[in-house]
């Protein structure tokens, strides 16, 4: 494998050492006819070297099977035409020149296959065949750097797109003050689905172009704030995410059973929560502490018997601004 | 080490299919308190824990975690190893306890990744 | 390897009163797990527990199974009762502002290992 040219792309030269383990996978799971050039150009025994010479020069290609009544007898490539050239016979039929001791491989065959059969034999091109023997097209060692080098952006580009789209999204939209405003409803007891909010809002801020280190803070504060709502109240709550380009507000409220003391329920290790809860990793007491530590401003306002309110600010500095662009 | 070698070192067994094997490992955390791991863990560590709920996957995407290790063997219920697929984390479950993949990985040089929990501390594991 | 040598090669805090001598504590094994229900199930009898639970149970799972101390790591100090439980039950109760996985990860290197090799406790 020519391992200047992978590392030569802009995209792959920004990806880590990491992602040589992704080629070797890829071709595994890539399949010639995937990465080959299907129809590619064809000369018969009887066409002239001299025309052979003018299909190369005008289609840039260094190779051409031979097809003889549709089926592959041989394979002519610019070797060949260069012998051609010394004694120039041009005028000559391509049967005189044309190699047939041909190596194919089959269309469904692994790339590394491929791989394998070019370093043993040294050719530079081969046909790919069906099971029957008949042509479908032509792979080159170029064929198979690209087919990976674009299975692997495939992998990046989906996300990268509308990772692009959301962090342009404030600068496309104008108003005095925009915002995007973000809701969750959270069922109490919902174990199963508890952080797919929280999940949702960290996902929704890298697309905006949030920092990981904001996108990571948020997330925390708010996962915290789902599992209280999930483990403490009586029927569930809301989120509410506000994300404007310099700040995010994030309100959680629940209409009970309310706080009986705050700034207990705000001590480090105080907990009310069930032995059931505690075996499901949640309840040590750290939740509120965590939240605190993870935003700017926190607010707790809590009637015991009436409901919760917990309001959350986290100020974005330049750096950090999201849906602005970069 | 990156996750295939961490795989090797605990007889590991992978869940998902979707999950990053060449991820490196930056450190080590062990424990079964969500909130604890969410207030200490620093980026990219492995998370040994002996629990199993989606809420293990759930704190791992939330606190960066490279790799989840299930002690002892267990088998997460299919609503965790569905989130781990669709969350592209790698899942392992491992026959050894919690106890013998602390000793092996931090023999096998894997620094501790979780800092002492501070209250006047806010920079939330940058 | 006693119970005095751990304290001083980990810097460890004690917090319940001890009258005993702590080198004559001979740990057979080592235990980690946050979740007494596991702890309840696999942890053998005089073995190390470490973990960042300072609820108050810790002590009552500590004296069922006999253990031969429990480590409290993070820094987690547990309240007054919890080591009031502990003198009066006579349970070594640790301290260390070190996370869980540093602290195994010592144990480990000062040779403490789990029960059996094939049936690991924890």
């Amino acid at each position: 494998m020519p391992q200047d040219t992978l590392f030569k792309g802009k995209l792959v030269s920004e990806q880590k050492a990491e992602d040589i383990t992704r080629v070797e996978e890829l071709a595994y799971e890539l399949k010639v006819e995937e990465v080959m050039t299907a129809n590619p150009s064809t000369v018969t025994p009887e066409t002239t070297m001299g025309d052979v010479l003018v299909l190369f020069r005008q289609t840039r290609i260094s190779g051409a099977p031979v097809l003889e009544n549709g089926h592959l007898v041989g394979l002519v490539s610019i070797e060949d035409l260069l012998r051609c050239l010394q004694k120039s016979d041009l005028e000559s039929e391509t049967r005189h020149y044309m190699s047939t001791k041909l190596l194919t491989i089959k269309k469904n065959e692994p790339v590394i296959e491929a791989l394998k059969l070019f370093v043993s034999s040294h050719y530079g091109r081969l046909p790919v065949v069906d099971d029957d023997g008949n042509l479908l097209g032509i792979l080159t060692k170029g064929d198979i750097t690209s087919g990976i080098l674009q299975a692997m952006q495939h992998d990046y580009q989906e996300e990268e797109v509308r990772r692009y789209r959301a962090s342009h999204l404030f600068e496309d939209i104008e108003s005095d003050r925009s915002s995007l405003i973000l809701r969750y409803s959270i069922k109490q007891g919902d174990f199963t689905h508890g952080g797919s909010a929280s999940s949702a809002i960290k996902r929704a801020l890298l697309r905006l172009g949030a920092t990981p280190q904001i996108a990571r803070r948020v997330g925390i504060a708010v996962y915290e704030a789902e599992m209280n709502l999930i483990i403490h109240t009586t029927h569930g709550g809301l989120i509410r995410c506000e994300i404007e380009p310099k700040q995010i507000s994030i309100n959680i409220t629940d209409d009970g059973p309310g706080i009986q003391d705050i700034a207990l329920a705000l001590k480090p290790g105080y907990s009310t929560a069930s032995d059931t809860v505690r075996e499901l990793g949640f309840g040590a007491g750290m939740g509120l502490v965590n939240i605190q530590r993870c935003v700017d401003s926190m607010r707790l306002e809590s009637v015991f018997g009436q409901g919760t309110i917990l309001r959350l600010k986290i100020f974005l500095s330049q750096e950090d601004s999201v849906g602005e662009g970069s | 080490m990156n996750v295939n070698e961490l795989i090797e070192i605990i007889d590991g067994n992978l869940l998902n299919d979707s999950a990053d094997l060449s991820r490196e490992i930056k450190g080590g955390c062990g424990a079964d308190l969500m909130s604890d791991v969410l207030a200490s863990i620093q980026p990219e560590a492995v998370l040994l824990t002996g629990l199993c709920n989606p809420q293990v996957v759930r704190t791992s995407i939330m606190a960066d975690v490279a790799a989840i290790v299930i002690v002892r063997g267990k088998t997460p219920p299919p609503e965790t190893l569905a989130l781990a697929e669709m969350e592209k984390i790698p899942l392992i479950s491992s026959p050894l306890g919690m106890f013998a993949l602390c000793g092996r990985l931090y023999a096998k040089g894997l620094e501790s990744l979780e800092r002492p929990v501070d209250g006047s501390d806010c920079d939330c594991g940058q | 390897m006693n119970l005095q040598d751990i304290i001083t090669k980990l810097d460890l805090k004690t917090l319940s009163s001890v009258e005993k001598d702590l080198s004559s504590n001979k740990p057979a094994c080592g235990y980690s797990s946050d979740l007494l229900s596991c702890v309840m199930a696999g942890a053998p009898k005089k073995s190390i527990w470490i973990t960042l639970q300072a609820h108050g149970n810790i002590i009552a799972v500590a004296t069922l199974l006999d253990l031969s101390a429990v480590i409290i790591t993070e820094g987690a100090i547990p309240d007054e009762t919890t080591i009031e439980k502990a003198n009066e039950e006579g349970v070594v109760l640790l301290s260390t502002s070190l996370p869980t996985y540093a602290v195994v990860g010592q144990l480990w290197e000062m040779g403490l290992r789990t029960s059996d090799p094939d049936q690991p406790c924890s």
